[in-house]
């Protein structure tokens, strides 16, 4: 890669520039200390790592804008993080360069339940935004595995998904407007807290840029009313196949569920060994819940239990209550940490298939694992085609970690080839990026690129992360061509 | 370049004929005369089926009209995975019939029968349906694009879910033909409901009216539109709930919602309910100006006060048709001075926002600027308008940037 090239867009960090960020924020949010940047040097996929130089905290958008101001007049990189638990490495620090952490940026703005609107700063977590609304009967609606932790800014910057973005869609569904810090210090407001501001639909750019156009300031969120009734059942599978083509009937049916996700064997066994959700014994289990209201939800819940009998369900559960729904969501939900009960280390894919083609892929995947001799539990929503494969590995076997990695990147592969995605809702990040040029084109990237570089044109926000291979300092976009270093053989692309 | 004939007065953009229109039969052609108007900087509007061409300010002068009446195939109808990719030039309603197949739709509106897919995107528009789907971006999942320097790009995919690259879909989603040109949109689809009924009530007290408005919004009852309608007649309000579900729900859901509602009410059925939905969509057309404006929802009595305010004192006529998640079209009657005091006093109002004049005459076009005040992400806008567009050429002076 141009790695050794790319530093000439990078200044260091001086001892001014840092004196001039205790400034702005105070001598207790400018981190320094090797022990003190440590939690910095990587998000939820720890795998990739780097030393910033510094950190800051700011505690307002203006405080923020300051930094990023600072920043730009000096030509040092920065990386805005939130909670820090993505898991593509979006929020790995440049080496030497700023992290400005959202952390502290933590209030509940305004809450306004006549519109259905909630303002928060990016700190405020996923989670907080429900619990605030309940007691009105509101919710807000993506809800990712990570919720209780994860941080709204960083929501934004993956459009991150959940499992109920089957019915309910994603972030970028449910956000009205941001108020970012652009890459050159000016804050404007993007979207509108009002419907169809005209022009081009930034916000929906924006959201799930990975941090790499703006950092996020403030952001509007609509807020959904508690629906009437909420079904959740659970069915057992002697196999995927079986599982899949209930998932496909009931799709066929008319009917889209809150949620679809299915566990399979491996996944079981680690969830059981976690949280003891109790699951019936089954190769697979199928999870599908359906809400609104209540006599949408009888009648269709009845279509739901007949098709997962027909298709072969050995056991079929109904959650009588909340406790049992919530039983049911707490196998599922910790089924990624959970693999730590059953395997040493685990990597977390995150690939998208289109729902017709889950079963052949997963054969696939199976096929893989067996070859491999690495073990693979796949935890997965159903309903939207979105694989989490879970690979499991053990470090201390050297070559392990390589093969772990080898076989995610084939997982991908696989996706790809079935006219899917590689990732529906880690990010491409710092972890993926150069898996793009198999889903796009030369072209496509290109243009992506010239539009980052008409936002960023410094290229200081959050570089190295989406976009495969950077163009060397004074490339101008357009088309590929050959840049003289790699004409003289010096160095080359992949 | 293919395609290329003399303009005529039915290829007119908003009165000005244009001297050459292109019609590329492939997207490839469709680049490549971008990249030549580009080269040649001539002033180029893209035309899906002309239904929303006068849309925007008036234009200086346009040199070339590249439509895409030659690409209208559906690409591909992916029923097992609720998706679709068609070609731009392909229009809503031919397409939704070829979805119905498999008994599904683009839950999208258009007010114009002819009106295509590129263009609905382009132009983000939107009807009572986006209550429960939202507007086009919300349903867009891939794009394929021709840029001005003759490429075609592609963002997005084919999946529901996916989070890998810059989403190029939204962005052109209500760029009005300012960034580039759509080859080609894949969306996820719906299913067609199993029934469907629609409860209308009238009221002549706009405070009943409002009332009622906000005790359906805040209930459980979900419907797939939810709109209003004011037009200064005998019983000059009205809300129209329509419930999109099996039977039994439906029936259970509109009896929930009669409970809730004072006026008087009435449910309609089949061609009935097909019909007040069409009259939604109507304010789109006649009369002398068409206007888009949003507003939150809890200040929809003051918007009501400020539309009456318009027809006494500027003695205009004003029908109003809107969405209650607060954002409707007026269908304004009246000479051009008292349109542009009508545009004025709205655009003077806390109350409302993001009023932009969609249709109307040169004079009134004269008098205020369509789009209204910039903003200060126009800033951004511009640069990304920029690299896509160097020459400045896609909808001249007429866009939103």
């Amino acid at each position: 890669m141009w790695a050794a090239l790319a530093q000439c867009t990078i200044a260091v960090v001086t001892d001014r520039l840092v004196q001039r960020l205790r400034s702005v924020c105070g001598d207790a949010a400018v981190l320094r200390e090797p022990v003190q940047l440590l939690t910095y040097e990587c998000d939820a996929l720890p795998h990739l790592r780097e030393k910033p130089a510094v950190v800051v905290l700011p505690a307002s958008a203006s405080e923020v804008q300051q930094v990023v101001q600072l920043c730009s007049a000096e030509g040092v990189p920065f990386v805005a993080r939130g909670h820090g638990t993505g898991l593509s490495g979006g929020a790995l620090p440049v080496p030497g360069g700023v992290v400005i952490s959202l952390a502290r940026l933590n209030r509940v703005l305004d809450i306004d339940i006549p519109n259905k609107r909630v303002t928060v700063e990016p700190g405020v977590t996923n989670l907080e935004i429900t619990r605030q609304v309940a007691p009105f009967g509101y919710y807000y609606a993506p809800d990712p595995s990570s919720q209780q932790v994860c941080s709204i800014g960083g929501n934004v910057a993956e459009n991150s998904g959940g499992a109920h973005c089957l019915k309910y869609g994603f972030t970028v569904h449910h956000v009205l407007e941001a108020e970012a810090v652009m890459p050159d210090g000016e804050i404007v407001r993007i979207g509108g807290s009002l419907p169809d501001a005209p022009g081009p639909d930034l916000l929906g750019v924006l959201i799930g840029s990975e941090g790499t156009l703006a950092i996020v300031t403030k952001v509007v969120v609509r807020i959904l009313r508690k629906p009437e009734t909420v079904q959740t059942l659970l069915a057992a599978y002697n196999s995927t196949s079986d599982a899949g083509a209930a998932v496909s009937e009931i799709i066929a049916a008319g009917i889209v569920p809150a949620a679809v996700e299915m566990m399979d064997a491996l996944a079981i066994r680690a969830a059981e060994a976690a949280v003891h959700p109790n699951f019936p014994p089954a190769d697979t289990v199928l999870i599908v819940e359906l809400d609104g209201p209540a006599a949408e939800v009888r009648e269709l819940f009845a279509t739901v239990e007949a098709i997962c009998r027909r298709t072969g369900s050995t056991v079929v559960e109904i959650a009588q209550n909340d406790e049992q729904r919530m039983r049911i969501w707490r196998g599922r939900k910790a089924a990624f940490a959970a693999m730590g009960r059953v395997s040493p280390n685990y990597y977390v894919q995150d690939g998208v298939v289109p729902r017709t083609k889950l079963p052949e892929v997963l054969g696939r995947i199976r096929a893989l694992s067996e070859r491999s001799g690495l073990g693979i539990g796949n935890v997965f929503h159903a309903g939207d085609g979105n694989l989490h494969p879970l690979i499991c590995y053990d470090e201390r076997i050297p070559g392990q970690s390589a093969l772990a990695e080898e076989v995610a990147g084939e997982i991908l592969q696989y996706c790809v080839d079935a006219g899917g995605s590689i990732t529906g809702e880690h990010g491409v990040g710092a972890d993926k990026k150069d898996y793009m040029p198999r889903m796009f084109s030369a072209d496509d990237l290109d243009v992506m690129q010239q539009l980052r570089d008409a936002v960023d044109p410094q290229r200081l926000c959050n570089p190295g992360k989406v976009l495969p291979t950077p163009r060397l300092c004074g490339e101008v976009p357009g088309p590929y061509r050959e840049h003289p270093v790699e004409k003289a053989g010096l160095a080359e692309r992949f | 370049m293919t395609g290329l004939r003399p303009g005529t007065v039915a290829d007119r953009v908003d009165g000005e004929v244009p001297p050459q229109v292109a019609e590329p039969d492939s997207p490839q052609a469709f680049a490549d005369t971008l990249k030549h108007a580009s080269a040649e900087r001539l002033a180029t509007v893209i035309r899906g089926g002309g239904t929303k061409l006068a849309w925007g300010r008036q234009p200086a002068s346009v040199d070339l009209v590249i439509a895409t009446t030659r690409l209208t195939r559906v690409i591909a109808h992916r029923h097992g995975d609720l998706t679709a990719t068609v070609q731009a030039g392909m229009t809503l309603r031919d397409l939704n019939v070829a979805l119905s197949a498999e008994r599904q739709w683009l839950p999208v509106d258009s007010a114009f029968d002819e009106a295509t897919i590129g263009g609905i995107v382009a132009t983000n528009d939107s009807g009572p349906s986006r209550h429960r789907n939202g507007t086009p971006r919300d349903l867009v999942i891939g794009i394929t694009l021709a840029l001005t320097d003759g490429r075609l790009v592609k963002a997005g995919g084919t999946v529901v879910k996916n989070v890998a690259g810059y989403d190029l879909g939204k962005l052109v989603s209500g760029s009005h033909g300012t960034l580039a040109g759509i080859v080609d949109v894949t969306f996820k689809l719906v299913p067609v409901p199993q029934s469907s009924a629609t409860l209308v009530a009238s009221y002549t007290d706009r405070g009943v009216f409002v009332r009622d408005v906000a005790a359906l919004d805040a209930s459980q009852i979900e419907p797939a539109a939810f709109d209003i309608r004011a037009d200064g007649g005998e019983r000059p309000y009205q809300l129209k709930l329509r419930i999109a579900t099996s039977p039994a729900a439906r029936d259970a859901q509109i009896a929930a919602a009669r409970t809730l509602v004072s006026g008087e009410t009435i449910v309609l059925s089949d061609m009935d309910e097909r019909a007040t939905w069409a009259a939604q969509l109507d304010t789109m057309s006649h009369g002398d100006a068409t206007v888009r404006f949003s507003w939150l929802p809890s200040r929809l009595a003051q918007v009501l006060t400020l539309l009456e305010e318009v027809r006494r004192v500027e003695n205009a006529g004003v029908t109003f048709t809107g969405r209650v998640l607060g954002a409707g079209v007026l269908r304004l009657t009246g000479d051009a001075t008292a349109l542009a005091a009508a545009v004025g006093k709205l655009r003077g109002s806390p109350d409302v926002g993001n009023v932009v004049v969609l249709r109307g005459s040169h004079e009134l076009k004269q008098r205020v600027d369509v789009w209204g005040p910039g903003r200060a992400s126009d800033r951004v806008a511009r640069a990304v308008k920029n690299a896509f567009d160097p020459a400045g050429i896609l909808n001249a002076g007429r866009g939103p940037i």
